[in-house]
């Protein structure tokens, strides 16, 4: 298929390598250390969840591997090599796809032009010229309209949409690009319980297809039931990492911003 | 219509002259970027065209083709210039080369022939010129605001961090902007020269900011169209406003303050407004019955399964 020609490497489950690598990163403003000092490894064909509660760090994190905040310290690694001063913009064309904690969709282009954004830096000449002419759109923006479940609103401008359509075509535009990587922050913010559960249900199917993938969530049940693996962080630093239903009983990640009650969570 | 438009010969030539200026405010604006360098693009194709002109009599294409590539060249120097500047400051520091180089004409001795200009800029340039580049100008700029490269436009004029994040050079697309927007500016300003044989440091003034601004305020920033529409409205109102004699500046004045507050994007945003409206209400009747797709444009096209997609996803839905 198609779908996974695209991304490259498919991965072998049993031996995942590290497509993204952060060498003690840190992010400071002033005096304020938004990020500081985090090693994470993300593999192929897994989803890492960082988990934290607002203001922890994670979105500057995001940022920081998406080249959108420069960096105070540390290195950024992409198969091994330090982009740390690859434009950022270079990064989509590289696999890297992300979106953002807020909703941030074009508001006067409608919902299909807003998905074709993604997949616009995978067009050639030709396609640019057909879509001119024939308004045709490329495989992928279906199939990730398709995915998302976002077919009965490309239409519509993104002021017309519920919050959690919203965030769902964001997803959509992300997909449209077959990215190798993809980095979701908070993405199912603002969406009821079976809105999330769809979500967390999409991103595992993508995940079995081969799909490597960053989480940046507080919702823990969420984070529980999606991730292969989390990390855990508090005022920019690191404070637990590993298996989440661990990560999630570690008594540092509870007693310091989650409370006892996520046990249950843990169990299920 | 022949006398008709022999009479109004120019005033159709300010209207497209005028639409060309206004476009070369227009391309930037529509990439986000507030400069007026196309001002002073339009000085150095108007006194590029009538010194090539008079002094070398170079034919008058040649010699607006030389000012558009002068000024596209100075356009990417600008560009490089302010690139860490954005918003009033740069509409400001572009505003200040516009003045500069209107300075620079007055004080330019007998090349540019000082505070009265140069004169007797005579060419082959018609009316039929004008209005074949402006064509040119507008089916390559509409083709610009469609497709992928339109929507690369909006993204880096509505949120630079995001078209960054979906691969879009930022950096490279304001050069070309400025590029273009340089081009445009000095083939008004070059023609302009050509179809008045002449060109003095009054003609290139801060006026032009204003009228520029002004028409594409009134007629909307986002597309070429509204730029056509206030080209035409400010270049024929002082004729039909000759009635109220000096009170016309006062209806200057409602008309844009009107459209700034009221209209943010001028009135060709209300014909979309009122476009899509009606569109809309003629789709839901049949829709409500059918499962159908809600006006994908892409049915006949074979590669797309949209078509398809738009009927289980309905169904699918709660």
């Amino acid at each position: 298929m198609t779908t996974t020609e695209r991304r490259g490497t498919a991965p072998d489950p049993a031996a995942p390598t590290t497509v993204l690598q952060t060498i003690d990163v840190a992010v400071h403003y002033g005096g304020i250390k938004a990020v500081d000092g985090i090693d994470m490894s993300l593999e192929t064909g897994r989803i890492l969840g960082i988990l934290g509660p607002n203001g922890s760090g994670k979105s500057t994190l995001l940022g920081a591997i998406t080249r959108l905040v420069p960096l105070t310290r540390g290195r950024v690694l992409l198969d091994g090599e330090d982009y740390g001063r690859t434009p950022p913009a270079r990064l989509a064309h590289r696999g890297i796809a992300r979106t953002f904690q807020t909703v941030r969709l074009l508001p006067d282009l409608p919902v299909l032009g807003n998905i074709q954004l993604g997949a616009d830096l995978r067009l050639d000449r030709a396609s640019r010229w057909r879509e001119l002419v024939r308004r045709s759109v490329p495989e992928s923006v279906t199939e990730a309209i398709e995915r998302t479940g976002v077919g009965d609103v490309l239409d519509l401008l993104p002021g017309e949409l519920s919050y959690g359509t919203a965030r769902r075509v964001e997803i959509a535009r992300a997909l449209a690009s077959r990215p190798r990587v993809l980095m979701l922050d908070e993405p199912t913010a603002g969406m009821n319980q079976p809105e999330r559960l769809e979500v967390a249900g999409l991103l595992r199917k993508l995940r079995d297809e081969g799909l490597t993938q960053l989480l940046v969530e507080h919702d823990v049940q969420m984070m529980v039931d999606t991730c292969d693996r989390l990390l855990a962080m508090n005022q920019g630093k690191h404070v637990a990492e590993g298996a989440p239903a661990d990560v999630v009983r570690d008594p540092a990640v509870q007693e310091a911003y989650l409370g006892k009650r996520w046990n249950r969570a843990a169990d299920q | 219509m022949n006398t008709w438009w022999l009479s109004n010969q120019i005033l159709i030539q300010s209207t497209f002259i005028s639409l060309l200026l206004a476009l070369s405010i227009q391309v930037p604006l529509r990439a986000g970027v507030f400069s007026f360098a196309g001002i002073g693009s339009y000085a150095i194709g108007a006194y590029t065209a009538a010194i090539l002109t008079i002094r070398y009599q170079v034919p008058g294409i040649v010699a607006i083709g030389a000012g558009v590539l002068l000024a596209a060249a100075i356009g990417y120097l600008l560009a490089l210039l302010v690139a860490r500047l954005s918003g009033l400051y740069l509409g400001m520091a572009t505003i200040s080369f516009a003045l500069f180089l209107g300075v620079l004409a007055t004080n330019g001795g007998d090349l540019t022939g000082g505070a009265t200009g140069l004169f007797g800029a005579i060419s082959t340039v018609t009316t039929e010129h004008v209005i074949a580049a402006t064509v040119v100008v507008v089916v390559l700029l509409a083709a610009s605001e469609r497709g992928a490269f339109g929507r690369k436009v909006d993204a880096v004029r509505e949120d630079p961090q995001l078209a960054v994040s979906l691969g879009v050079d930022v950096i490279r697309v304001r050069r070309v902007v400025f590029v273009v927007s340089g081009a445009l500016g000095a083939c008004a300003g070059g023609m302009n020269s050509l179809l008045r044989t002449t060109v003095s440091p009054e003609t290139i003034g801060f006026h032009l900011v204003v009228t520029a601004l002004t028409m594409i305020i009134v007629g909307g920033a986002l597309s070429w169209a509204g730029a056509a529409i206030g080209a035409v409205i400010f270049t024929w109102l002082p004729t039909v406003l000759q009635s109220v004699g000096e009170w016309q500046l006062l209806v200057y004045g409602l008309l844009v303050a009107i459209a700034a507050v009221y209209v943010p994007n001028g009135l060709l945003g209300l014909l979309q407004t009122g476009w899509r409206r009606l569109r809309r209400r003629g789709r839901r009747i049949p829709a409500e019955g059918a499962a159908a797709p809600t006006g994908v444009v892409v049915q006949e096209d074979p590669e797309s399964e949209l078509a398809a997609l738009g009927g289980p996803t309905t169904e699918a839905r709660p």
